[in-house]
């Protein structure tokens, strides 16, 4: 598709142009008149791990770093850094666990070394079992490697990446700061967005205009949507988003636990029991520290918000020992679950060598809760505008994939935009976004399905499901090079 | 033997055993050993079983116990044989839902004549439960020492419910007020089969085949509809505290539970005999004076 505005663009920039594109944008030229808005290349709304992973990716490739490009965020971006003394004592309740694949990203456009690597945990080990039939899962690369091949010490050993998603963004914005060259607009919201007018000297009919709170204007050849699960650039592209709620909430907490795991420092382990009111995780922070992900209904998870922190850290004890029947009773109770969990714990098996380790205290104020909703967006693209992260798409968490699917999607957007860039082509074009959509859609629509059908197949409590279910994660467990291969789809394909 | 299921002992006999043990915190299906290499017992008086050995004690003892009714210590060690797996664990569970059940296992209540002291029972008020309970002991000439020991449940805590189910029945008799004999029984095992899911109660009502004709047709008739519906429509009877209702108003303990009261076995089997016995007197007497 040839560029809509070649004439109007020699005639208003005829300065050495830097890259092919940057030809066709304004520069300071076109926003002389008050009226006319400001013309960027690239506009993102978000300010999140998606949309900072795709700016700071444009910024920092040879081929997009000639484009204009403008960051927008209803918060103060510089209020959401990690504070530079901040104390390994305590963490965000809001972690994520990045697949080397997202890693990998992160180093390419230079961001992870301006992460705070002391709060970030690599662990080597995961162990998943069923919380009727305690049927087990264990993985770790060495276990999973093909039949008869040989041990090889070099092989990475770690699985994931546990880091607090504000450790995510600081790096992303210390990278971006480094590189400079994005007009941000902190603290700042879209009032609007709609489409240009044809005017006599410039036809913006199929730009996207985005009016701010600030008073600016500013059209964008290509509106990339950040801006999460209720992302206004969604609707403005009149793309629906489709899928479920779950009727359950994540329970989230940040724990101290008694040590520093059962495979020491070296070798963390994570930890998840799937309940058929959803699955209940505890994965390792640096020290002694982890984060809580409790999947559960509405009604159990306000319970547990509202129990003191003694009754809390049992009852989190209790999602990984007791029975569901036990767990049913403790949620109905108003208070005094500790006393009833250490009567418990004397009849109830339990091998403490596969569980994680007591929780002996949890950090004040950061028990939470926010609903589980799994969503999809139609289409990834529209004329002039994409899609990235959370807005589209939502997943449950029992994968840990949500941020490494958005990491997923700048990635791609990124390289999508750099072939069109390459290839001459109008960055906004559907043609150009094309394979930008055909990149993601069907991997993330997979992830979101297995991720659903695994919340399905576990919320069942009794009868032969649970038997056959049993059997099949043994199966796997017992099938390295199978164990392998759902290893590395996990982990971002590689 | 009463102190064998109390806590302290089995908790620390358990914790012994899972600590020097990993393969035994493994349920007990999944164990492996053979005759020559039993593992500890999880509690006194425990005797694991292999699988296979467990199928046959749950035939041979079924078998037994079908030929001959009267022979508690097999029906009690049938009822073991097919608790386990699932069916102990699930009325175990049961229990642990409910605030009274969760009490129950907790305290480990054992019910023998002394911790009931049954000469003080005589003396309650006669719509008491613990007189309704003396009078049902008196009247059947059975003691609530006789129940046997649990020794084939591998879990300790299914095996103190399985104990405390066993302990019960002369409560339950007492409650729905069903005599010993083999009709009542059989009615009997058919509300329990449909109040605690324990296998061997439902089995027990196959012993139903060998009932006389005119029993065959009550049960059918009236206590088998009954034991079904009341069965399962009243709440759990593993969770009475019945050591705590002894001085309750058996009537008021009844609608608590929602529980009806069947016809009296006793007397309607008296009018059947009396009945008959009119008729045969009245055949007699026409063929007297016929002569």
């Amino acid at each position: 598709m040839p560029p809509r505005l070649p004439v109007i663009a020699h005639w208003a920039c005829p300065s050495t142009p830097a890259t092919r594109v940057s030809i066709f944008s304004f520069r300071r030229c076109a926003s002389s008149s008050a009226t006319s808005p400001e013309i960027y290349d690239v506009v993102c709304v978000g300010g999140g791990p998606a949309g900072l992973s795709l700016l700071t990716g444009l910024r920092n490739s040879p081929i997009t770093s000639g484009l204009k490009v403008a960051l927008i965020d209803g918060q103060d971006l510089q209020k959401s850094r990690l504070p530079k003394d901040a104390s390994l004592g305590s963490f965000s309740n809001r972690c994520s666990s990045l697949t080397p694949a997202s890693v990998r990203n992160l180093q390419e456009i230079g961001a992870w070394k301006h992460a705070n690597a002391s709060r970030i945990q690599p662990y080597q080990e995961m162990q998943v079992w069923d919380g009727v039939s305690d049927a087990r899962i264990s993985f770790d690369w060495d276990t999973a490697r093909p039949l008869l091949t040989p041990r090889k010490p070099s092989q990475p050993t770690t699985i994931a990446y546990m880091i607090e998603n504000v450790n995510t963004t600081s790096a992303l914005l210390g990278r971006l700061e480094e590189l400079g060259g994005v007009a941000t607009f902190s603290s700042t919201k879209v009032e609007s967005i709609e489409l240009g007018k044809d005017a006599e000297d410039l036809d913006l009919s199929s730009w996207p205009i985005l009016t701010l709170s600030n008073g600016k204007t500013l059209a964008a050849r290509l509106l990339v949507g950040a801006d999460g699960a209720n992302s206004p650039v969604r609707s403005f592209a009149g793309i629906e988003s489709r899928g479920w709620d779950y009727g359950r909430h994540g329970v989230v907490a940040s724990l101290k636990l008694e040590g520093p795991g059962r495979g020491g420092a070296e070798h963390k382990i994570a930890y998840q029991r799937f309940l058929p009111t959803g699955p209940i995780a505890m994965l390792p922070l640096p020290g002694n520290m982890s984060t809580l992900v409790w999947s559960t209904t509405p009604e159990r998870a306000a319970k547990l918000k509202s129990l003191s922190p003694n009754d809390f850290i049992a009852m989190v004890n209790a999602g990984f020992r007791l029975s569901t029947a036990d767990l049913e009773y403790l949620h109905s109770i108003p208070s005094g679950q500790a006393e009833e969990i250490a009567w418990r714990g004397k009849h109830t098996p339990i091998n403490e060598a596969q569980i994680p380790t007591n929780v002996v205290e949890v950090q004040a104020g950061t028990v939470a809760n926010f609903p589980l909703k799994m969503r999809h967006a139609d289409t990834y693209t529209g004329e002039r505008v994409a899609l990235v992260g959370d807005a589209a798409h939502t997943i449950h968490p029992l994968a840990g994939q949500g941020l490494n699917q958005g990491q997923g999607d700048a990635a791609a957007l990124v390289k999508t935009i750099e072939h069109a860039v390459t290839t001459g082509q109008d960055i906004g074009s559907l043609l150009a976004l094309e394979q930008y959509n055909s990149d993601r859609y069907a991997e993330n629509n997979a992830m979101l399905g297995v991720v659903d059908k695994l919340h399905r197949l576990y919320a069942v409590e009794s009868g032969p499901i649970v038997g056959l279910r049993s059997l099949g994660l043994r199966a796997v467990d017992a099938m390295g090079p199978l164990k392998g291969f759902f290893m590395n789809r996990a982990a971002g394909g590689a | 033997m009463a102190v064998s299921l109390k806590r302290p002992f089995t908790a620390t006999v358990s914790a012994a055993v899972r600590s020097t043990h990993t393969s035994l915190s493994l349920p007990a299906s999944c164990r492996c050993f053979s005759v020559l290499n039993r593992p500890p017992p999880n509690y006194e008086g425990h005797i694991p079983l292999t699988r296979v050995e467990r199928l046959g004690l749950a035939a041979g003892s079924g078998l037994l116990s079908f030929l001959d009714p009267r022979r508690g210590d097999l029906i009690a060690a049938f009822g073991e044989a097919t608790a386990q797996p699932y069916f102990i664990y699930k009325l175990r569970d049961r229990m642990l839902l409910n605030p009274t059940g969760r009490r129950i296992l907790r305290d480990r209540p054992r019910l023998t004549s002394t911790s009931l002291a049954i000469p003080r029972l005589r003396q309650l008020p006669s719509n008491t439960l613990g007189y309704a309970y003396a009078a049902w002991l008196d009247r059947e000439g059975v003691s609530p020492d006789t129940r046997a020991h649990v020794r084939y449940i591998d879990d300790e805590e299914c095996a103190y419910v399985m104990q405390r189910y066993r302990e019960c029945h002369d409560f339950y008799h007492a409650l729905v007020g069903l005599p010993v004999f083999r009709e009542g029984e059989v009615a009997l095992k058919a509300f329990e089969y449909a109040n605690t899911g324990l296998p061997m109660t439902g089995l027990a009502v196959f012993s139903a085949l060998t009932l006389k004709k005119a029993e065959w047709r009550r049960f059918w008739d009236i206590y088998g509809p009954w034991a079904i519906r009341n069965g399962t429509k009243t709440d759990d009877v593993i969770n009475i505290y019945w050591e705590e209702e002894l001085e309750t108003d058996i009537n008021e303990l009844r609608a608590r539970i929602g529980i009806e009261k069947p016809p009296d076995l006793r007397t309607i089997r008296k009018a059947a005999r009396d009945k008959k016995k009119q008729e045969k007197e009245g055949r007699e007497h026409a063929a007297a004076s016929a002569v």
